[in-house]
């Protein structure tokens, strides 16, 4: 039997590199598409050596023709959007193309389904920015929608998108509503990353002071790599649904930052300046989400949490450094390291 | 006198040449990126220094040249005194796969950006460069193209660019703003991008002379090119807009040279002689010495429409601007290939020394893979 073929829109970030991964040790064969294959470095994919390993597509999710173009010509059997603006932050500043890549998006890969009468199963990234503030209650599928950002109504639109489609057209299509998730292939403007970065600098004398925007925000955080699991398993499933995916637990971003100098047995309150600039227009306060459903039907479940989560990453942006410290800056640059 | 520069699409060849050269100047420059999974920051991270350091006056913000909101607030925010529109998807081949989106940066990104301008009200004191290119003329007219020569674009990329080019000729002669275009030919650079035909060349010349590749695959190996140095087009690029009265300026060497030309010249510089044999497709470039076959033609590289004859006449430019190109074609390939041997080398070294990361290499591969 020929391999079954995955084409994962927005490959070249953190979730499409794990999710490659994955489906490549299955047996899939990977498709994968960038918004300017010849400009993109593809950098999450090189860290884990899967370069050579997937076929790459310029596709521009709210271009039409790019989206119609790649599916009609790749014929996937699984398909997974996982392209759009994906910082919350940016979206305050750049809340039309946040829309334009979310709810455009979502909506041209739908229309391309039905347009070439496809019977591929369709998972769309969706997000626990939805719900807004969950308060001490973990949100699950039937928890209300109330977004605070640009970015949240985006993926609120688009998550509605989706069951639309279902029910309207019968496709096999489900939103995974993901709470946060980080690895070490997250950028440096999500604030994890600032905080393991900054943490580390700190801790080689290569920087005195880590700004942070606040610390009492409080997040459900788990692991990347067993996050891409639960949307395979998703569209495996015998019928399309959607599904929360969390650890269930609460930690605040002083759990975090305490937990990341903590690692090198440092203080935090030290070296952690609070600057309000950083703080965004109407941030969430509390974000925690009810995993059962996942863990019923589809049998997953978290098994990296905080606070060993920050050990994690911190291990591998050490592990990073030791590696980067033998090549020259150059070479480095070139690479975009 | 305060002097504010803005660049859309700071971090490719040309806004990182742009940032170099005006903050030479004695600019503050401000430069916009788009949004990205993987880092896109390489040509302009020399010119970067913490923001909060003293004396910084380079910049960078996030932008999209789709988003109308977000660029009247970088406008509003930076204040400048100039603005250098170099942003694009400018990639012609890619253009064929995302039209829409094509038209949608390239085209309808400059009109936002003119009319972030006018809904700010600073019409009269901001000056505005639109990058435009010898691809409007396409299939071309006459020979050579000057500022006067129909355009007849060729490519999904030539037409986005067509609008932009009249938008902003339009918002000058409507609304009196100084905005000017510069209908630059190719230009190119050790930075160029990996894709584009002159860089692919001399990575591969570096590659196959270190025996890590056998063979260059290219399309049209007779296109013509009048092709110059990206350094002395941001030079023109400056020059527009220190003009009195805003204008449209050809920007180009007034010579061309083939692919082929390009090639045999690059292998050249590593002692190399290339002989060709064959016809069309079936057509490969020999070593002499080896008899080794080291270009063959793959006609994935062939445009679905491909551009006639493109060799620019810069008799516009040379008499107001005082500007010419000062790097030769040959000067031009003997650097890129060299820069890229040099490249080559030093990752070759890192590699020896045992790192666990040897990147560049596999940037290399995982584009021939395809």
């Amino acid at each position: 039997m020929p391999s079954e073929v995955a084409l994962i829109l927005g490959i070249s970030g953190q979730d499409g590199a794990y999710l490659a991964r994955l489906l490549l040790e299955r047996g899939f064969v990977v498709h994968g598409t960038s918004r300017d294959r010849e400009m993109a470095s593809f950098a999450n994919l090189l860290r884990l050596g899967l370069g050579e390993r997937v076929h790459l597509h310029s596709a521009v999710p709210s271009d039409f023709r790019s989206v119609l173009q790649v599916i009609s010509k790749v014929r996937p059997s699984r398909i997974f959007n996982l392209a759009s603006q994906s910082s919350v932050g940016l979206s305050f500043d750049q809340p039309v193309e946040t829309l334009d890549s979310t709810i455009g998006g979502t909506l041209n890969i739908l229309e391309a389904m039905r347009t070439l009468n496809l019977a591929a199963r369709f998972y769309n990234a969706s997000s626990s920015e939805c719900f807004g503030n969950t308060d001490r209650n973990p949100a699950d599928e039937e928890t209300p929608f109330r977004p605070r950002s640009p970015y949240g109504v985006g993926k609120a639109a688009a998550f509605w998108a989706v069951a639309n489609y279902r029910e309207a057209y019968s496709l096999f299509a489900c939103s995974g509503i993901l709470f946060n998730h980080e690895s070490p292939l997250r950028p440096t403007r999500y604030v994890t990353q600032k905080i393991v970065r900054g943490a580390a600098d700190i801790a080689e004398g290569a920087a005195g002071r880590l700004s942070l925007g606040e610390l009492d925000i409080a997040r459900d955080w788990g692991w990347a790599p067993e996050y891409v699991e639960a949307m395979a398993r998703m569209l495996e499933f015998d019928r399309p649904e959607d599904f929360v995916i969390a650890t269930g637990k609460l930690s605040t971003l002083e759990d975090f930052v305490s937990q990341a100098f903590g690692y090198f047995g440092l203080d935090w309150r030290k070296y952690v300046e609070i600057d309000p600039e950083l703080k965004r227009p109407s941030d969430i306060r509390v974000s925690v989400g009810n995993p059962a459903k996942a863990e019923r039907l589809l049998g997953w479940r978290a098994e990296t949490m905080m606070p060993a989560l920050v050990d994690r990453l911190l291990d591998a942006e050490m592990e990073r450094r030791r590696a980067e410290y033998s090549v020259p800056s150059n070479v480095r640059a070139a690479a975009g390291e | 006198m305060r002097k504010v520069a803005l660049i859309t699409g700071v971090t490719g060849q040309d806004g990182a040449y742009l940032a170099a050269l005006l903050l030479s100047k004695g600019y503050v420059v401000h430069g916009i990126k788009r949004r990205a999974s993987s880092f896109n920051t390489g040509r302009v991270e020399h010119l970067y220094r913490d923001r909060h350091e003293k004396g910084v006056s380079f910049f960078l913000h996030y932008g999209d040249l789709t988003d109308s909101t977000n660029l009247i607030r970088l406008v509003q925010e930076t204040k400048p005194t100039e603005i250098y529109n170099l942003a694009a998807q400018s990639h012609v081949q890619v253009s064929f796969e995302t039209p829409e989106y094509t038209a949608n940066a390239d085209g309808l990104g400059t009109l936002r950006l003119l009319e972030a301008i006018r809904i700010l009200g600073m019409e009269k004191t901001v000056r505005f460069y639109q990058a435009s290119t010898s691809e409007l003329y396409g299939k071309a007219k006459e020979v050579p193209q000057r500022e006067t020569t129909p355009f007849y674009p060729r490519s999904p990329y030539g037409a986005a660019k067509l609008y932009a080019y009249w938008i902003t000729v339009n918002y000058r002669e409507a609304y009196g703003m100084h905005a000017s275009n510069g209908i630059l030919f190719n230009h190119e650079g050790p930075t160029r991008g990996e894709t584009f035909v002159t860089r692919k060349i001399t990575r591969a010349v570096a590659a196959i002379d270190a025996r890590l590749q056998s063979v260059l695959y290219l399309g049209n190996l007779d296109a013509k090119r009048d092709w110059g140095h990206a350094r002395d087009y941001v030079d023109g690029m400056w020059r527009i807009l220190q003009q009195p009265e805003p204008d449209d300026y050809v920007l180009a060497t007034g010579e061309t040279h083939s692919v082929r030309e390009f090639v045999e010249l690059a292998f050249s510089h590593v002692g190399r002689t290339i002989e060709w044999r064959g016809k069309g497709v079936d057509e490969r470039g020999i070593d002499t010495r080896s008899g080794a076959t080291l270009v063959r033609v793959d006609p994935v590289y062939f445009r679905p429409t491909e551009v006639d004859h493109l060799i620019g006449d810069p008799s516009k430019a040379h008499a107001k601007l005082g500007w010419r190109h000062s790097v030769s074609f040959a000067e031009l390939v003997q650097e890129m290939v060299e820069c890229d041997i040099r490249a080559l080398a030093e990752e070759r070294s890192a590699e020896a020394g045992g790192s666990v990361v040897a990147p560049v290499r596999r940037v290399a591969r995982i584009r021939e893979a395809r």
